[in-house]
């Protein structure tokens, strides 16, 4: 507080009077209490060292309910991305619950404020994204519309992330950026809206003369240019008219270097430059040899392009265009893996190739990403990406971790299944399944587990996760009244033949207790450390389910993900290698359990641990009673080296309630 | 809170989230009576709830009284205007008291309730009823002749209210046979009064076995726009006669219990002219402003009130002195918007740098088109002040009519 300000000082013992009403009111009429609060935060934020000192208060604030029934009470779905759209807002209560939520999370971020639902790391990774996202605010004044609108509140969120920025450190905010662009981008995401938002507000910054960067932000530049200045022919951003118009003089030369300048860029960071998706179609015309060159494809993938070279020019032709450039790189992914040569894929594709939309899934794909191109040429585009990036899917900001894995599991191991739900989703808006000799079909079934669906999903998700939802929690629903966990039924069911029908859990459903915890372990030593099961690699992804922890190792809830490979690292360290739907897989599980995501001989997409850390957050597996080593053998050490971790963790104050469907809880850490 | 069987169990007649949120934290048991849309946030937060659709009196109207009565429901209190005539019926058989009904019917007709004034001894304007526009015309005309105006003289106003709308709702100033047209058929029939100039005022009067047991005079700056409580010393001073006028109304309409809400002007010669009566709490948040200078619960006074097994010694510890209790002055400003067409909400800095400024309640607009005022109509939402000093705070109200508040 500074005391030579007395306008301040006046609205803060106003404000403290009414955080302490709010605090009084009973629960249900504190949303008429919250609008005063909110008038004055917003009163406090126009002022010098209004930040701070909300800041201070912060979480008094949210303790009396400020955010209770909104959104921002659950702090851990917030997008950074929506917080552009409310800092440029006419809506100044809007404006300043936004401020007073990032305020919050600050604090959280800080660890001065440990909040039940979002862990310090992850606030700090928001914040970090939410000035990545307003970088242009924290530099310029307010342009004309936002003047217009917003009239003297538009110094709301220019004082706001000034604040934020000083706070988190302001020297290294760029860098720290850059730092997380590329965290991201590591693990290849299918959705890299945000990301690209992000590079492009640093390039914007960049080329704002009136911005000092200082020494910092030199690590932007492969960012940018992958974007907007990739190759010799598109350095200055030209746009895409001039850029097409260059290509035209080119001799096959001067093409090949366009190409293979592309291709690297595409394969060194995963993001596609629109240029590129002028100079494949480009391509298409001229020299379609160039094109494996443009994909930058290996001996591998080239020989399946050209194998199936109609196949692969059609695709390029329906799906490839600069608002679907992501698509390149999914298609070059696709030939890599080589899942063409499974006999079903290619004519799936052709079928894809010539689909009719249904007119809801018409309309939910123009909802979200507009009509620039139509779309059936979305969703080709999103098939493409998927079966290329298999772990790529994330399931936004959903509760849907389940529907999420399923995709993911059927894209890297049964593609041709994959291209079926989407037809069935796409065509048909239904999807039918069986359970134990039912048909359950994705109409009747009632409700899925997720009420209102977020739609930061991409195509195929968007389609497909509404009504693999409804299925799921159909499948869940005629498991009610049975004995134990109904994973043990629905899991095999609902994602494959090749989920073991063996089931082992360390929780006692009915009271939350730990259950058989030796018994537990030694079994998924048994089946799936190579040490101990016969040194046999993992064949099939299998489902399993953890417990996910926060950055202080408190429970959070239970989350879906799946087992994909369990091997030695570089440095003779057993590790597990899973996929996780969340959209960002690194993630900080407290007493010295950090998630890898690059740099442990993770593929792409891939996250890891050694394997006693995992085991120590793992609640639920499946495995084949027909297959897996000795229990016995597992020595006792081992085992209490897991238990410690999980002792340490989540297995500290049980039993605490029964686990449900997982992603009927909270489902992110 | 918790609730003492040994209490009153009340109804509260209609919604208003203030008044139940005052039941909850209140020792009485409560039940909210509203209309169906309640519902679902009533269940949702635990709120004790019948549901009843106040549109009109029909023979199902006993009903709700039979439901209430079943409940073991003591009493219940009216919200709204609409809602003060169920009170009436309700109560007259939860009470066993036939007049009650009566005497809510008085409250709910504006010349029935002036008549019964004037009997009781107490001075009210010139009034008529009006049952269609010539009636308006021809009672413009001879108010104006009684003060021997000429023709082209410009006329003195009379006041058109609605018979049975709450406050402002239905309220117009006539001042020419022109402004007669813009009445729309639904507000006839009418009561008509002459124009006074004076100072016009509200009192909130908690009643308690037919004694006044808290008086509230609550200060207008501008009629339709602005109040204070408790009022400037100016008017205070005239607390004693205001007293004496409640007193007679009190007597006159035989008010056992409840609260009221009577208007008043004082002319420059101190002379008291009853204006109309109500059996409800007061719009303009008045229950709020109190709450704040006086810091107790206005809605809780009313429950208290009406509960009929409420002991003396806790109507003497509930209320405060009036005025000296008072922590300062609370008032409130409702705000129109003075263009014709408004883009956004902005508070004139003015305002909200002033010492005195609380907080508002105002919302962005809607409709970029500002439909045109016909009566007083309704605000599009409140400013709040509290100061120390009466004069300032008149200024202040008054001096927000000047601003622009949707720009």
């Amino acid at each position: 507080m500074t005391p030579e300000n007395p306008k301040l000082d006046s609205l803060l013992v106003k404000l403290d009077q009414s955080i302490q009403r709010l605090q009084e009111t009973v629960e249900f009429a504190k949303p008429n209490k919250v609008p005063l609060l909110l008038d004055l935060t917003r009163r406090i934020l126009l002022l010098d060292g209004g930040c701070a000192a909300l800041e201070e208060r912060a979480q008094i604030m949210e303790d009396a309910g400020v955010f209770a029934g909104s959104d921002w009470a659950n702090p851990q779905i917030l997008v950074p991305s929506m917080t552009s759209h409310a800092f440029k807002s006419g809506d100044t209560h809007l404006l300043a619950i936004e401020a007073l939520s990032e305020l919050r999370l600050l604090v959280v971020a800080l660890g001065g404020y440990r909040h039940p639902l979002i862990a310090a790391e992850q606030a700090h990774h928001y914040v970090t994204q939410v000035l990545a996202i307003n970088l242009a605010l924290l530099f310029t004044p307010p342009g004309e519309a936002e003047r217009e609108t917003q009239g003297r509140h538009a110094q709301i969120p220019r004082l706001l992330l000034k604040h934020l920025a000083e706070r988190i450190g302001y020297e290294h905010i760029i860098d720290r950026l850059i730092d997380e662009i590329w965290r991201i981008l590591r693990q290849r995401p299918i959705q890299v809206e945000t990301v690209k938002q992000m590079v492009t507000q640093i390039a914007i910054c960049q080329q704002n003369p009136a911005i000092d960067f200082g020494g910092s932000g030199q690590g932007a530049d492969r960012l940018v240019s992958s974007l907007y200045g990739v190759t010799q022919a598109c350095r200055e951003d030209p746009g895409l008219e001039i850029y097409h118009q260059r290509l035209q003089p080119m001799d096959s030369k001067a093409l090949q270097s366009e190409a293979t300048g592309f291709s690297r860029a595409m394969h060194d960071t995963g993001l596609v430059s629109p240029y590129h998706a002028v100079l494949i179609r480009h391509l298409l015309e001229v020299d379609e040899y160039l094109l494996a060159e443009a994909l930058g494809l290996s001996s591998t993938g080239r020989d399946c392009f050209m194998c199936y070279r109609q196949l692969a020019l059609e695709l390029i032709r329906k799906a490839v265009f600069p608002a679907t450039a992501q698509s390149i790189y999914g298609l070059a992914l696709m030939f890599e893996r080589g899942i063409l040569y499974q006999p079903a894929v290619a004519p799936s594709l052709w079928r894809q190739l010539n689909l009719q939309l249904s007119v809801q899934a018409t309309a939910r794909l123009t909802t979200v990403f507009g009509s620039e191109v139509p779309a059936d040429t979305r969703l080709l585009a999103g098939v493409l990406c998927l079966l290329g990036l298999p772990l790529g899917v994330g399931q936004g900001n959903n509760p849907t971790c389940q529907s999420a894995r399923a995709l993911s599991m059927w894209a890297y191991i049964d593609p041709d299944y994959l291209l079926q739900m989407v037809v069935w989703a796409a065509r048909d808006d239904e999807i039918m399944m069986h359970f134990e000799g039912e048909a359950i079909s994705s109409r009747e079934a009632e409700t899925g587990i997720t009420k209102e669906f977020s739609l930061d999903l991409d195509p195929v998700s968007l389609l497909v996760v509404p009504h693999l939802d409804r299925v799921y929690a159909e499948m869940g629903r005629r498991c009610i009244g049975r004995q134990g966990d109904p994973h043990r039924w629905v899991n095999p069911e609902f994602h494959g033949w090749w989920s073991g029908r063996g089931l082992c859990i360390n929780i006692d459903v009915a009271t939350g207790g730990l259950h058989d915890l030796d018994g537990f372990l030694r079994s998924f030593y048994a089946h799936y450390h190579p040490f101990y099961n016969g040194n046999q690699p993992l064949i099939h992804p299998q489902p399993a389910g953890i417990a996910i922890t926060d950055s202080a190792a408190r429970f959070i809830g239970w989350h879906a993900i799946t087992l994909l490979r369990v091997a030695l690292d570089h440095e003779d360290v057993m590790r597990v290698y899973f996929y996780n739907p969340n959209n960002d897989s690194g993630q900080n599980w407290g007493d010295g359990v950090v998630v890898s995501t690059s740099g442990k001989e993770e593929r792409h997409g891939e996250a890891s641990l050694p394997f006693p850390q995992f085991a120590s957050r793992l609640y639920l597996f499946h495995y084949d009673p027909l297959e897996g080593g000795i229990a016995a053998n597992v020595p006792q050490e081992e085992l209490s080296l897991v238990k410690g971790y999980l002792m340490r963790s989540w297995g500290a104050d049980r039993p605490q309630p029964e686990p449900t469907l997982q992603g009927a809880q909270v489902d992110k850490a | 809170m918790e609730k003492n069987p040994e209490k009153g169990y009340v109804a509260l007649l209609g919604w208003c989230p203030n008044a139940v949120e005052a039941a909850e934290k209140f020792d009485r048991r409560y039940v909210v009576v509203a209309p169906e849309w309640a519902a679902e946030y009533c269940e949702q937060h635990q709120i004790p709830y019948v549901s009843w659709n106040f549109e009109r009196l029909n023979d199902r109207s006993t009903e709700i009284t039979k439901t209430l009565q079943d409940m073991g429901v003591d009493v219940a209190i009216p919200l709204f205007e609409e809602t003060v005539e169920w009170a009436g019926a309700i109560n007259s058989v939860l009470l066993d008291n036939p007049r009650l009904l009566g005497q809510s019917m008085l409250m709910r007709d504006k010349s029935l309730m002036k008549r019964r004034a004037q009997i009781g001894g107490i001075r009210v304007g010139i009034f008529e009823e009006a049952h269609d526009r010539e009636d308006v015309v021809r009672f413009l005309k001879r108010v104006n002749q009684t003060l021997l105006k000429l023709d082209g003289d410009p006329n003195d106003p009379i006041h058109f209210k609605a018979f049975d709308k709450a406050g402002c709702l239905g309220h117009r100033v006539i001042r020419t046979p022109d402004d007669v047209d813009s009445i729309p058929d639904e507000e006839f029939p009418a009561l008509m009064e002459s124009h006074l100039d004076g100072w016009e005022f509200a009192v909130e009067a908690w009643i308690h076995e037919g004694k006044i047991r808290f008086l509230n005079i609550s200060e207008y700056v501008t009629l339709g726009y602005s109040v204070f409580v408790p009022a400037s010393p100016e008017l205070e001073q005239y607390r004693d006669q205001i007293t004496r006028q409640v007193e007679k109304l009190v007597k006159t309409f035989d008010i056992e219990f409840g609260q009221i809400h009577p208007e008043y002007f004082v002319t420059s010669d101190g002379e008291m002219y009853f204006g109309e009566v109500a059996y409800r709490p007061p719009g303009f948040k008045v229950f709020e402003l109190l709450e704040r200078v006086y810091g107790f619960d206005a809605y809780q006074a009313s429950i208290l009130v009406f509960d009929p097994k409420t002991t003396e010694e806790e109507i003497r510890n509930f209320f405060p002195k009036e005025v000296v209790d008072a922590k300062g002055y609370a008032g409130c400003f409702g705000v129109y918007p003075r263009r014709r067409v408004v883009s956004r909400l902005e508070i004139p800095e003015e305002t909200e740098d002033h010492p005195y400024f609380e907080s508002h309640e105002l919302t962005p607009p809607l409709e970029e088109l500002v439909t045109k005022r016909t009566a007083f109509g309704t605000h599009w939402g409140l400013l709040y002040f509290t100061g120390s000093d009466a004069g300032e705070m008149k200024r202040l109200l008054k001096r927000q009519e000047d601003l622009d508040f949707y720009v």
